[in-house]
């Protein structure tokens, strides 16, 4: 089944998903883009302002009138994406709802209904804490992060270097145990009411590693050296996230450096760059976020050893 | 020989061996009583807790006394097969274990039940934190860790320096700051040693414990805190670079390994498999690897 054998109304579902998916750059699909994180924004700055109370007394009548219109927008927006997913496998036949299913357990989809269903729980339920429904309200902001890919980025150089993470973690677990419990036991006899047990002496312990400075002065020499220790572990303990998080993202441009010249030696190895292919590689160096540059100099490298092995 | 082939299984169970499916159950339970155990030490520690559940903690702490000594005299007795006689014997990899810093963890993280039955006036707060050494054991299953510690490590001489930098820096602020304040604040700074802690809190934190009062003290207050901020920022350095040398090293090891596999153009299984250990061992991602892969066969082809 090709582009020409769709009724109108599947016309108008694929051009609904090109259009809210992004995935082809129009003009229409960025005017939506622009349109829904606009709204987005002016959601978060109303629910913030909302919560002064002086600006609520005077403007919450037009607080509320803005977020009906927003519910309304991004209950529009929720029920076309979810009709309008049908049509990602469209070829493969009942596969309707695979997309949607899909679209609706991604984390988008969670975020999209959880930030605006709850409205309509109020209206059915109308004893709801205000408080929860603006936690959930908040929600919206993350409908934000479709649009940028600095989250995305961040949790991909997390998962490469989970192990990294998960050690400094543990590190960070095992002296929060022993000098929480040696500090109890050190100063616990003279200061009984800061360090009155293994829990309150945890407290202390994040407080220091946090911002330096636990708030309690020792009394013991022992208790000094303590301080002084876990004060230096600190600094270690910040080094040392530091490090792992700025090694994650070299690593994570590395390897996509590597991933762009492997499809740009593909690319040049007939000789020939079709427009297709060009625009494939545009479309990877904007989703990996390389610029110009770094891509002519890739192109150069590929093509002086295409020169030398010929 | 029976006995000899449970020996050396047991050996390879504790050892943590992938060879066999029970290992991994066994780590898995040994960490949950480590854990297990480390709570009830701090909720022991809660007075109002203490009261209520006493015996209950009581129990406690004997099954698992009972629980990590089986487990030690286990591991003692099943290493005695890791040496074959001619190389040295049962003993050399008991002793071995035994003297290594996780078998003296084990050692030092049981013995303080024992110590109290038969010392019953100790100080009991001793045996507590004796007791949260426990959590040191599960340090055995994290191989991160291990590799922290060598990339830390390898840098053993820039964090020297770093140290040194930070003594100077300390005890040249504290004098400083005990001639400036010695006078005015006489209890906080009346002798260098005691303006050596405020230095420390003042460079590690950024926030000095005391407000200095005259003109100098403050001038050397702000210089000391700055000074605070570059050693964070050294420290933090001198981390990341160990941190991307062992990553470029452990490449680099990978790549010359993947280089002979492939020097003679074809790939057996055994060659693919001791690969993926490899991959496994330095904990490379599947992309790192590919990308290593295409390096070797373009630079091959050229």
């Amino acid at each position: 089944m090709n582009g020409l054998q769709l009724t109108p109304l599947q016309r108008l579902q694929r051009r609904t998903y090109e259009i809210l998916d992004g995935a082809v750059a129009d003009s229409k699909s960025k005017a939506c883009e622009i349109f829904i994180a606009g709204l987005v924004v002016a959601n978060v700055l109303v629910i913030i302002l909302e919560s002064v109370h002086e600006l609520h007394v005077a403007y919450g009548v037009y607080f509320h009138y803005f977020d009906l219109f927003s519910v309304v927008v991004f209950s529009v927006e929720y029920v076309l994406r979810v009709w309008s997913c049908g049509i990602k496998y469209d070829p493969v036949p009942g596969s309707a709802w695979q997309g949607r299913r899909e679209y609706i357990f991604s984390p988008y989809g969670l975020v999209d209904f959880f930030s605006t269903v709850p409205f309509y729980l109020q209206l059915l339920f109308p004893g709801a804490d205000l408080r929860v429904l603006r936690m959930f309200r908040l929600l919206r902001i993350f409908k934000l992060s479709r649009y940028n890919s600095a989250m995305d980025d961040m949790f991909e150089a997390i998962r490469a270097e989970k192990d990294s993470f998960s050690s400094a973690f543990f590190l960070l677990f095992i002296s929060c145990l022993l000098f929480s419990s040696l500090i109890y036991i050190i100063e616990g006899h003279d200061q009984p009411e800061v360090f009155p047990s293994i829990p309150a002496a945890m407290h202390w312990f994040m407080l220091t590693i946090v911002s330096g400075w636990g708030g309690v002065d020792p009394v013991s020499i022992p208790g000094t050296v303590l301080v002084v220790v876990t004060q230096i572990l600190a600094i270690a303990l910040a080094a040392i996230l530091t490090g792992v998080v700025a090694t994650a993202y070299t690593a994570q441009v590395q390897r996509r450096e590597s991933l762009y010249e492997m499809e740009v030696r593909e690319v040049l190895a007939d000789g020939v760059v079709t427009e297709e292919e060009q625009l494939k590689l545009k479309s990877l160096q904007a989703r990996y976020g390389i610029t110009d540059e770094q891509v002519e100099a890739i192109a150069e490298q590929v093509r002086a050893e295409k020169g030398t092995a010929t | 020989m029976d006995i000899h082939s449970t020996k050396k299984t047991l050996m390879e169970i504790l050892d943590g061996s992938p060879a066999h499916k029970s290992s991994r159950y066994v780590e898995l339970l040994i960490t949950v009583v480590v854990l297990v155990n480390c709570s009830a030490v701090i909720l022991d520690s809660v007075p109002e807790i203490h009261a209520q559940h006493k015996h209950f903690f009581h129990e406690l702490e004997f099954w698992s006394v009972m629980f990590f000594t089986a487990e030690y005299i286990l591991r003692v007795w099943s290493l005695g097969a890791k040496y074959a006689a001619g190389e040295g014997g049962a003993w050399k990899g008991r002793r071995q274990y035994m003297f290594s810093p996780f078998g003296l963890i084990d050692f030092f993280a049981t013995m303080p039940h024992y110590l109290h039955i038969f010392f019953p006036t100790l100080d009991l707060r001793i045996l507590r934190v004796l007791r949260l050494l426990r959590i040191l054991k599960l340090s055995k299953y994290n191989t991160a860790l291990q590799d922290l510690w060598h990339a830390v490590n390898s840098e053993r001489r820039a964090f020297g320096s770093a140290a040194f930098l930070l003594l100077i820096a300390t005890i040249v602020s504290a004098s400083l700051m005990h001639f400036a304040e010695g006078h005015a604040q006489p209890e906080f700074f009346g002798s260098i040693p005691h303006s050596i802690y405020w230095s420390i809190v003042t460079i590690t934190s950024g926030y000095g414990n005391v407000e200095p009062m005259t003109k100098a003290g403050e001038v050397i207050a702000i210089l000391t805190g700055f000074l605070g901020v570059c050693m964070a920022a050294i420290l933090t350095g001198i981390v990341a670079s160990a941190f991307s040398n062992q990553m470029s090293r452990k490449k680099a090891a990978y790549q010359s390994q993947l280089r002979q596999v492939m020097a003679d153009g074809v790939m057996s299984d055994a060659e693919r498999e001791s690969l993926r250990q490899l991959q496994v061992k330095y904990r490379l991602s599947d992309a790192q690897v590919q990308a290593a892969m295409d390096e070797a066969k373009s630079s091959k082809s050229n």
